[in-house]
């Protein structure tokens, strides 16, 4: 499988303070990467990197092995969107008027959105199982139907014609402000829209158990640094997580849950690796 | 809700229709009792036609300055908050209208006249003084880190606000006593322009601001999710703030030099207009265009018959509806 | 026992002038803010025992040489007391001066700008208070006498009727503020031989919009603008009023552009100022 999107040494520093220091990851299509990390790990900036929100001073982020930079803003966006840990609206929207804001990119400057748009708007709600708050205002949902209803913009948003075949979704954190039954249910939403839609997927995310529940490939960042990737099983193990967190953890498979687990056991003394 | 476009055309239709009726209405109406026969009578030569002077020279050009003021601040209102990302924000928060005001006064002190038929020395110094406001808020804004943060524009723009104000006291202090008082009477808002000539000097002005806020509809829409997400969506952030910002400081100083700066209808009109039809900007804005100008009309209208032959300023009635409006706004959220 | 006499003669009179006493001597040290005052003062002789005047004081030209001491919002508390004097001329809004005046034992002289007739009754008591009583006295008549000459030569032709402008933005017809049915702008007109169009205005000042303008149709537009205008300012100002040309004053090119400071000072030469006003009214009863 080629990469969809790829980091190649990619280097970011807030001010003199550097975040990331020469981190190369890729998803590839069709792929479901976590980016696991404390707080701190540079996790967030580097899905902002990815997003093209953020420039890296060195390096570089590819789209379909093109420079992301040299791609028209609209024309990523057409491909990729972000869903971000939270979402505050200044103003009263609707949730149909929020999804309908994904389809931005592909209308022209002054064109209003058409029959299609609002067919694919409301296809998007389907998927995310937030159909009927259609007319609802966004402000007055929970956090995990706004959550819900923003993935359903997102999908909105890369969907081109015929769906939403190499398209890309990136979350930042998206169980972090939800409470646990609402986490279950991101989880399961974003593993049954990887199954039905050809779409890549890459989350950041400092909770392990929900890595290990949806994605399938991880890749750990310390210090802005990656400290391993690869496929689930064979990166989330109680070395890696040591180093990671300095905690000392016991990982399985869970049979009810049907994907590893992790339980932190006891707290590492900082600087002692196993 | 219904889709934008019937919304669209439901907004021009009857908010149209209502800013329509103010503007045909206005100039009929006032302390005086004018004779219509007479008015339009083309028999009598128009230097002797004190009633159809009365609606061309003094009633006319009021009440098209009304509307056109009106729809400006209800619209830069409107981006200026989508910008700030903040509801309280008023086209006069970022200090469009302390340096408009401090231009005012510096002119009415020395007596600045500009001799151009019809286009008063305080109008052009006004405008004068709120471009340079303008620019001192952006270059403190960009010297962060070379973007446009809305938390730093805000900062100076209170800042400049506040700078101002202290130097409009200032002159104040130096001034004689009947200036100072023209001064007061200029802040309050003044309509009465008797002349065609301001507002064709600052209709350009104001139409090059509606083209770029038509521009600026989907963005704004946008940049309420918040500048990250609003990249995401493919705009070019920075630009459209720059764009925002600019256009709603033309239009705001535009209309300030024209009439003073008449508060509440830049906070007033957006919120009611969003009660009625919603937040996206694409009917937000004609809307409010449209409302800003009826309602200050209305406003003008107002002050003309309550007190005659005093008239009661323009910014004065609108304070006294904008006031109760807000409270009530408060209570509603609260 | 001479010692004893003396020195209790030293208390009593310590105390005496301590006291709050009628003063005998008439003030010697006169500070006036008001310009009005300044120039009664200097009329009926007092000028002489004037050691400071106000920020706007210009006339007579002795004032020029003067200390300057601050006006209506700016009075300057410290140069004042340090002057020392035994008279200040106060305006009557000024509350916080004249509180701190009054502690410090300074007289005053309370002034409220008014109406013509009150210039005489002011000219009277300031006279009284600054000690030269028949000067006032035969400054009062004399105006009077002259007041009296100008009625007689504009009574009985017809008064037209004005507008009487007494502030507006330069070069543009917008701020216009006019004399209303109350103060002595309107009491000038009046014994000027004019009927001011905003008599039944019952205030001082009327903000003349255009509509007012062209509805109340005046006659003669009478501008006072004090300060130096060059001839073509002048005649730019006027100009401002063609836009109006309904209104019969702009018509007949009656519109009077006056930057003489006689006509807006209350004082000694408002007779002068009346009559500049009734020239511009009743131009042939002046050949």
């Amino acid at each position: 499988m080629f990469a969809l999107l790829q980091a190649a040494d990619v280097e970011f520093s807030y001010g003199a303070v550097p975040v990331l220091r020469g981190v190369s990851m890729d998803v590839p299509a069709g792929g479901f990467v976590g980016i696991l990390g404390p707080n701190g790990s540079g996790k967030t900036t580097l899905l902002k990197v990815l997003a093209g929100t953020l420039r890296p001073a060195r390096g570089r982020v590819t789209v379909d092995g093109m420079n992301i930079r040299n791609i028209p803003r609209r024309d990523v966006a057409r491909r990729m969107a972000v869903v971000p840990q939270e979402t505050h609206l200044t103003f009263d929207y609707s949730v149909l008027e929020v999804v309908l804001m994904g389809r931005y990119p592909h209308l022209g400057t002054f064109q209003i959105e058409g029959p299609d748009d609002i067919a694919i708007a409301r296809e998007a709600l389907d998927a995310t199982g937030t159909r009927n708050f259609e007319d609802r205002q966004f402000a007055t949902l929970s956090g995990g139907e706004k959550q819900r209803v923003i993935i359903a913009a997102a999908l909105a948003q890369v969907t081109r014609g015929a769906g939403t075949t190499g398209a890309l979704l990136l979350l930042d954190e998206p169980t972090a402000a939800l409470d646990l039954a609402y986490q279950i249910e991101i989880a399961a939403l974003l593993r049954d829209l990887q199954q039905r839609t050809p779409i890549a997927i890459a989350v950041s995310t400092h909770d392990l158990n929900f890595a290990a529940a949806v994605c399938r490939t991880l890749v750990l960042l310390s210090e802005g640094r990656v400290l391993a990737a690869g496929p689930t099983a064979e990166v989330l193990t109680p070395v890696n997580i040591r180093q990671l967190y300095g905690v000392d953890a016991d990982v399985h498979q869970h049979e009810a849950a049907g994907h590893l687990v992790v339980v932190p056991v006891a707290r590492v003394r900082p600087g002692a690796y196993g | 809700m219904q889709p934008v476009r019937r919304r669209i055309a439901f907004v021009l239709a009857g908010f149209g229709a209502i800013a329509a009726i103010a503007v045909a209405l206005a100039p009929l109406v006032g302390s005086t009792a004018i004779h219509l026969g007479r008015a339009f009578d083309r028999s009598i030569p128009f230097g002797d036609n004190v009633d159809a002077q009365i609606l061309f020279v003094a009633r006319l050009p009021r009440t098209l300055a009304g509307a056109l003021v009106g729809a400006a601040l209800a619209t830069a209102g409107v981006v200026f908050q989508g910008l700030l990302r903040n509801p309280l924000a008023t086209p006069f928060t970022l200090g469009v209208s302390s340096g408009a005001a401090l231009g005012a006064m510096l002119a009415i002190t020395f007596g600045w006249g500009l001799g151009i038929a019809g286009i008063s020395g305080v109008a052009a110094a006004s405008f004068a003084g709120a471009a340079g406001a303008v620019a001192i808020v952006y270059a403190l804004a960009r010297a962060r880190h070379g973007g446009l943060s809305t938390n730093v524009l805000l900062l100076a723009g209170v800042t400049l606000n506040a700078f101002f104000s202290a130097l409009i006291l200032f002159v104040q202090f130096f001034a004689d006593f009947t200036d100072v008082y023209r001064m007061l009477r200029w802040l309050v808002g003044d309509l009465d322009v008797a002349s065609y000539q301001p507002l064709a000097a600052s209709l350009p002005l104001l139409l090059v601001s509606f083209a770029f806020f038509a521009w600026l509809a989907r963005p704004l829409n946008l940049l309420s999710l918040g500048p990250d997400s609003a990249e995401a969506h493919g705009i070019d952030v920075r630009t459209a703030q720059r764009v925002a910002f600019f256009s709603a400081s033309l239009a705001t100083g535009a209309a300030v030099s024209v009439a003073g700066p008449i508060g509440f209808v830049g906070i007033v009109i957006p919120h009611l207009v969003r009660l009625l039809v919603g937040a996206d900007h694409r009917v937000v804005l004609p809307a409010s265009a449209l409302f800003g100008a009826a309602f200050l009309v209305g406003c003008d209208l107002l002050g003309r018959i309550l007190m005659p032959p005093i008239e009661i300023p323009v910014g004065v009635i609108t304070a006294l509806i904008g006031g109760p409006f807000f409270l009530w706004l408060l209570m509603k959220r609260g | 026992m001479r010692i004893v006499a003396a020195v209790l003669m030293l208390l009593v009179y310590s105390f005496g002038a301590g006291a709050q006493q009628p003063q005998q001597r008439p003030p010697q040290r006169i500070i006036s803010i008001i310009p009005a005052l300044t120039e009664i003062l200097f009329a009926i002789g007092a000028g002489p025992r004037v050691v400071a005047v106000g920020s706007f004081d210009d006339y007579p030209p002795e004032v020029k040489k003067l200390e300057r001491v601050g006006a209506l919002l700016d009075p300057n508390l410290e140069r004042i007391l340090a002057l020392k004097p035994d008279l200040v001329t106060v305006y009557g809004s000024q509350t916080d001066l004249q509180r701190q005046l009054e502690r410090a034992g300074v007289p005053m002289f309370l002034y409220r700008h008014a109406r013509l007739a009150d210039v005489s009754a002011t000219i009277l008591e300031l006279g009284k208070r600054a000690g030269q009583p028949q000067e006032a006295e035969a400054l009062t008549k004399s105006i009077e006498r002259h007041l009296d000459r100008i009625r007689q030569r504009v009574a009985g032709r017809p008064r037209p009727r004005t507008l009487v402008v007494f502030g507006r933005e330069a070069l543009a017809l917008r701020g216009v503020y006019a004399s209303g049915g109350h103060g002595f702008l309107h009491d000038m007109l009046t014994a000027a031989g004019g009927d001011n169009i905003f008599a039944d205005v019952q205030r001082e000042s009327v903000q003349a919009t255009s509509e007012l303008i062209l509805a109340r149709r005046p006659d003669v537009v009478i501008e006072l603008r004090v300060g130096d205008t060059t001839p073509e300012q002048r005649l730019k100002e006027i100009e401002v009023w063609n836009r109006l040309s309904s209104v019969p004053a702009v018509q007949a090119k009656r519109v009077f552009f006056l930057t003489d400071a006689r006509t807006v000072v209350p004082g000694p030469r408002v007779a002068e100022g009346t009559e500049l006003i009734a020239r511009a009214l009743h131009p042939d009863a002046f050949k």
